[in-house]
């Protein structure tokens, strides 16, 4: 399904989700808040209890991480004032050519280009990251202390295997450096350097980019994506990625 | 084309003229010249927009923004400081009418006035593309 079609959904609540797919999630410690049409779009959380079964060793990996970053995106709050892409770009050295996040627009309905959807789109740090598996030299893997799916440029030949294997788009290849490169949230640049946020979720004026820890019940991060009833969603779970991106709404 | 005789002529000359006319009287009339037509704030952040056809067509009066909430000139507003949310939030500016009573509220549907940078470069033509939306 193209992200593009998502809106148009309707959230047909968690009863239809077939009984093996829910614990299929709650396997990964996420609880299943809501599922939309044809069960494409599920809304996932991480459940409050299921350290226990986190700690066995899964297809995953170690899971939860420590800390376990997270964004939480506020998606109706978005305006495309794009002050978290330029952000981005002056922390992590973007070149015009490519983006480490970005924000795609779409329309209600088609033709009616009143009141568009604007979506912040950026590398969802899988716990199941295709393009970690797809590099054949390891130069991008997942980070054991945080989750983070990272790059290590000297490694990267450049076949862009990954680029074609990301569910979201959300790489590019760098001519400069001769290597793919990606959101990292802000890791080398701001969070190893003490800062707690990253450059886009700082630079945001509308409060949408909510960065925080999974992990941290403290967290608004947190908070937000466990408050009861709300609507969670992820981009693209059918590819049994587990992003640890969030969306809401307000 | 070639115009053989004065009928002919006479009836291009017709056409030419009611052509004329016809670009005359869309520009005499069109909004632009009337009131402020579509103003796009930039500051603090890209973009808003305000269509002054979208507000006469509610039937509001030039005086219901223009005695002391709006100067009759566009980028006025966008010099002050407090041209933000937390303005409008408190009644100012947009904020007069966008309050859940006279219109819908300046915290809902952002993106009724938000057209981001995406629908500024649309709007004025600009060739940035931002990318992403494969
Ligand atoms: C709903 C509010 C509203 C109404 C009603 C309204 N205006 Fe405006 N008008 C504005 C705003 C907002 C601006 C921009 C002011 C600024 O940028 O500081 C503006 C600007 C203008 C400008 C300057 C445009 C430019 O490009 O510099 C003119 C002229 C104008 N209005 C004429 C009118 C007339 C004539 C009417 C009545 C037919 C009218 N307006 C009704 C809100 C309104
Ligand atoms: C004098 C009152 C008044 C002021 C001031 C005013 N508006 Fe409005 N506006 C209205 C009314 C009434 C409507 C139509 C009713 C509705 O949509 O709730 C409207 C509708 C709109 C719409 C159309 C939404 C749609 O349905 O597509 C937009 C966009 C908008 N206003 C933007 C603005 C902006 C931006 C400003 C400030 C620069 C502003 N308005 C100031 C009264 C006002
Ligand atoms: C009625 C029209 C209107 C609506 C609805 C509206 N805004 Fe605004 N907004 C404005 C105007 C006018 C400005 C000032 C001009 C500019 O920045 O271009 C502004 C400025 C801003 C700014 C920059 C200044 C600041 O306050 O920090 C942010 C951020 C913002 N809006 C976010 C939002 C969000 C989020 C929503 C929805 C919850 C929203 N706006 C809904 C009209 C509107």
């Amino acid at each position: 399904m193209k992200i593009s079609d998502f809106e148009k959904l309707k959230n047909e609540g968690t009863e239809k989700l077939p009984s093996e797919e829910r614990r299929r999630f709650l396997r990964f410690g996420l609880a299943v808040t809501g599922v939309f049409l044809g069960g494409s779009v599920l809304s996932l959380t991480s459940a409050r209890n299921a350290s226990g079964v986190q700690e066995k060793k899964s297809a995953a990996g170690k899971f939860p991480y420590k800390p376990h970053y997270t964004m939480v995106l506020r998606q109706n709050r978005c305006i495309d004032c794009e002050r978290c892409m330029e952000a981005c770009v002056r922390t992590n050295h973007v070149p015009s050519y490519g983006y480490r996040t970005t924000i795609m627009e779409q329309n209600r309905a088609a033709g009616d280009d009143r009141d568009p959807l604007f979506m912040p789109v950026l590398c969802n740090h899988c716990n199941r990251p295709p393009c970690v598996r797809v590099c054949p030299t390891t130069a991008t893997y997942k980070d054991k202390e945080t989750g983070i799916v990272m790059m290590d440029y000297k490694r990267c030949i450049g076949c862009k295997t990954c680029m074609a294997a990301c569910p979201y788009n959300a790489r590019y290849f760098n001519e400069e450096t001769r290597a793919v490169d990606k959101c990292n949230f802000c890791f080398d640049t701001r969070l190893s350097k003490g800062k707690k946020l990253t450059a886009c979720a700082e630079a945001c004026p509308a409060d949408v980019r909510i960065f925080g820890e999974l992990t941290d019940e403290n967290s608004e991060a947190y908070q937000l994506i466990h408050k009861p009833d709300r609507k969670v969603w992820v981009l693209r779970p059918e590819t049994g990625a587990m992003p640890n991106v969030f969306y809401i709404n307000d | 084309m070639k115009i053989g005789n004065t009928k002919a002529r006479k009836f291009f000359n017709l056409l030419l003229f009611s052509l004329v006319l016809l670009v005359f009287c869309s520009q005499a009339s069109g909004q632009d010249e009337e009131d402020g037509g579509s103003i796009i704030f930039t500051k603090p952040v890209k973009a808003v927009i305000f269509e002054h056809s979208i507000h006469t067509e509610q039937g509001l009066e030039c005086d219901s923004c223009h005695d002391g909430m709006f100067e009759m000139e566009a980028g006025v507003a966008e010099q002050n400081d407090d041209f933000t949310m937390a303005s409008l939030y408190e009644g100012n500016y947009c904020g007069g009418c966008h309050d859940g009573d006279t219109a819908f509220a300046s915290n809902t549907r952002c993106t009724a006035c938000h057209i981001g940078v995406k629908g500024y470069e649309r709007l004025t033509g600009g060739t940035k593309d931002s990318g992403g939306g494969h």
